[in-house]
């Protein structure tokens, strides 16, 4: 702006800038009185009287700044806003609803100060008040929905402790009834056994029946042994500590304890593990997992095609993605994705296998605070990703 | 020692005989300090937060404990145990003055004096009894508080109490003097006001000073002459000055009635 520019400003008009102080003080945009220590109304502006309806004369000498507020925010302005007064001197920001002469509520926001005499008696408050019936209102919504929250929140823990208690029940109750179990059906399997070397079968077809007899047998224990294992890994997971397991060690340990396929083309693995070398997990549950996975990879490869399995790590946000990728049969996921690691759950009927094992996987990927996410093609493969956490 | 910290309890002056201060709902021990100081001369005095106010340790305000003035009562008594004091002057406000009552109950040995300022057994209206409010008032009072904590977010509250040795930290907010907890300052809130300690006033055998405003939003006069009536060997004395705070509003006029209940003989000569 150069020199000459100011000259031309036009001439402010001074009087508008010369308020008018009673003026100001009674219709400010806010209410303004002043009380005695005791609260006793000695000056009211305009704009409070307004609000509440009330002649100057029928407040003034006659009626206390409490007996304005509801009765609760006067037992809170004893309590709080006069002690506060006199020890420090001054109050802000404290929220009461005001009652009109007919009954209304104007809720308000009060700020108030103490003046002391010569002799540091006090003297009179000086209280401001703002009107904040919108505010009000958007507080109450914000208090709804906090206690609306709180009691989800509530809910959802005491959900959380039923659930957990049922699983424990569910755990105990499968180890009880499969240690039950298991002893009668030895016995069983004893007393055919006996049964058949004493007994002699005339009927041809018998002998067939026995085989179907001892198969039958041999399904029971072995459903009975799975449910005992998944029982005790879970049990021996939750006491193992974790770890700073070494992969590229322990995964070649795993595949050395696989059982070979015999009359297949040999296996081909591929370990990767130059992302994250080493994963933090107690090792039981991670040989476990391994295991699973590794053996069902070998366990539903394509009939006569070499398998070809990957084992890699990676960083995925915050968390380590381990992922196993064979080249085998594939599971049709539309299908039976929902069921993919429900226990005994089997998708390969001419394949043996217990059920267990995708379960127990999933379980202990749980229990380690990770989860699975899996692709699968039919005919393709299928890769497992892993993901938990650093 | 775990309770003096538990109570934040300081203790200053000298004399045979403590006097023991204990503050009403909505504040902590600042409260006492145009009064306290005027008996350090001649007493031991002891200032104490109840659990849940001031400095208190506020991780040991465990609701259920606290659901009735009593576990209020054994802390006072565990304050007292901690101290070794007999023949106290025990002096409580508003809430206070019942917790008071129930501690010189438990252990009247340890308690010489009762000065209740301020107090009421019940503050709800009963059959044949003037509390001096309904159950909807009061549910306006926790409505009240309710506004006005809104903005005390959970987050912000443990920085401020969790700094004694930083008071800038709670300077910066407004009325810091009488900062405290919401959760607990609602949940003491509703023991207080919901209590009733009209039965327990009979077992009292400790002389007692009842300090009452002649006007008193929290505490009707109807309110100290039932005390006066239920409580065998008590005074009540009415203090022309309005409001429930008589030691801040007019901490002379309360001193004076103090010291005529437990010398009135020194008084008199003077």
């Amino acid at each position: 702006m150069k020199e000459g520019d100011f000259m031309k400003m036009p001439v402010l008009d001074l009087r508008l800038t010369e308020e008018n102080l009673d003026d100001l003080y009674d219709n400010a945009p806010c209410g303004y009185c002043s009380c005695l220590p005791d609260g006793t109304l000695v000056k009211l502006n305009h704009t409070l009287l307004q609000w509440l309806g009330y002649q100057r004369e029928e407040l003034v000498a006659r009626q206390c700044l409490q007996q304005l507020l509801t009765v609760g925010g006067r037992l809170h302005f004893e309590m709080h806003g006069v002690p506060l007064l006199l020890l420090q001197g001054h109050i802000r920001e404290i929220s009461y609803s005001l009652r009109t002469k007919t009954g209304a509520a104007v809720p308000v926001l009060l700020n108030a100060v103490l003046l002391r005499d010569a002799n540091g008696n006090p003297l009179v408050v000086r209280v401001t008040l703002f009107d904040i019936t919108d505010r009000r209102k958007y507080e109450q919504e914000l208090l709804r929905t906090k206690a609306e929250a709180e009691a989800q929140r509530e809910q959802l823990r005491s959900q959380n402790e039923e659930l957990i208690r049922i699983n424990a029940d569910l755990d105990s109750f499968v180890y009880t009834a499969s240690h039950d179990l298991r002893q009668p059906v030895h016995n069983l399997a004893g007393l055919f056994q006996e049964f058949e070397r004493s007994a002699t079968f005339h009927d041809p077809a018998s002998a067939n029946m026995v085989g179907m007899f001892h198969e039958a047998l041999q399904q029971l224990l072995g459903t009975i042994d799975g449910l005992t294992e998944v029982v005790q890994q879970q049990r021996e997971l939750a006491q193992a500590p974790a770890e700073a397991v070494e992969l590229q060690a322990f995964t070649e340990e795993v595949i050395r304890s696989l059982p070979a396929a015999v009359g297949e083309p040999e296996a081909v693995f591929t370990l990767d593990f130059g992302a994250v070398p080493t994963l933090h997990m107690a090792r039981p549950g991670l040989q476990s997992v391994l295991y699973n996975l590794l053996s069902n990879a070998l366990k539903y490869a394509q009939p006569g095609q070499e398998p070809r399995i990957a084992v890699r790590t990676a960083y995925h946000d915050d968390m380590v993605v381990l992922s196993v990728q064979d080249n085998g049969r594939g599971i049709d996921l539309g299908r039976h994705g929902g069921e993919l690691f429900q226990l005994f759950r089997r998708f390969h009927p001419d394949v043996a296998g217990s059920g267990v094992g995708l379960y127990l996987v999933n379980r202990l990927v749980h229990l380690a605070g990770g989860r699975i996410e899996t692709s699968s093609e039919v005919g393709q493969g299928t890769t497992f990703r892993l993901f938990l956490p650093k | 020692m775990e309770v003096l910290k538990r109570n934040n309890v300081t203790v200053t002056g000298t004399g045979q005989q403590a006097m023991v201060f204990m503050h009403g709902f909505g504040c902590n021990q600042h409260m006492w300090r145009l009064v306290a100081p005027a008996f350090e001369d001649r007493y031991r005095v002891v200032l104490l937060d109840l659990v849940g106010a001031g400095k208190s340790d506020l991780a040991a305000y465990n609701p259920a404990r606290y659901s009735t003035l009593d576990a209020h009562a054994e802390d006072v008594l565990d304050v007292l145990q901690a101290l070794d004091l007999h023949d106290t002057v025990l002096v409580g406000h508003s809430v206070s003055a019942m917790i008071a009552v129930l501690v010189a109950i438990r252990e009247p040995a340890r308690v010489a004096r009762l000065v209740l300022v301020a107090p009421s057994p019940r503050y709800l209206n009963d059959a044949g009894y003037t509390g001096g409010f309904e159950l909807a008032d009061i549910e306006e009072l926790f409505d009240t508080m309710d506004n006005n904590y809104l903005g005390w977010s959970a987050g912000i509250t443990p920085v401020i109490m969790g700094h004694p040795e930083r008071p800038e930290l709670s300077e910066e907010l407004n009325n810091s003097f009488c900062n405290t907890d919401p959760t607990i300052a609602q949940h003491f809130a509703r023991v207080t006001f919901l209590s009733d300690n009209r039965a327990d006033l009979p077992h009292v055998r400790t002389p007692a000073l009842i300090l009452q405003s002649a006007q008193d939003a929290l505490a009707p006069l109807a309110v100290g002459q039932y005390l006066h009536q239920h409580l065998a060997n008590s005074q009540l004395t009415v203090l022309n000055n309005p409001g429930h705070c008589p030691h801040l509003s007019a901490p002379q006029q309360t001193i004076s009635a103090i010291n005529l209940f437990l010398e009135p003989a020194r008084i008199a000569q003077v």
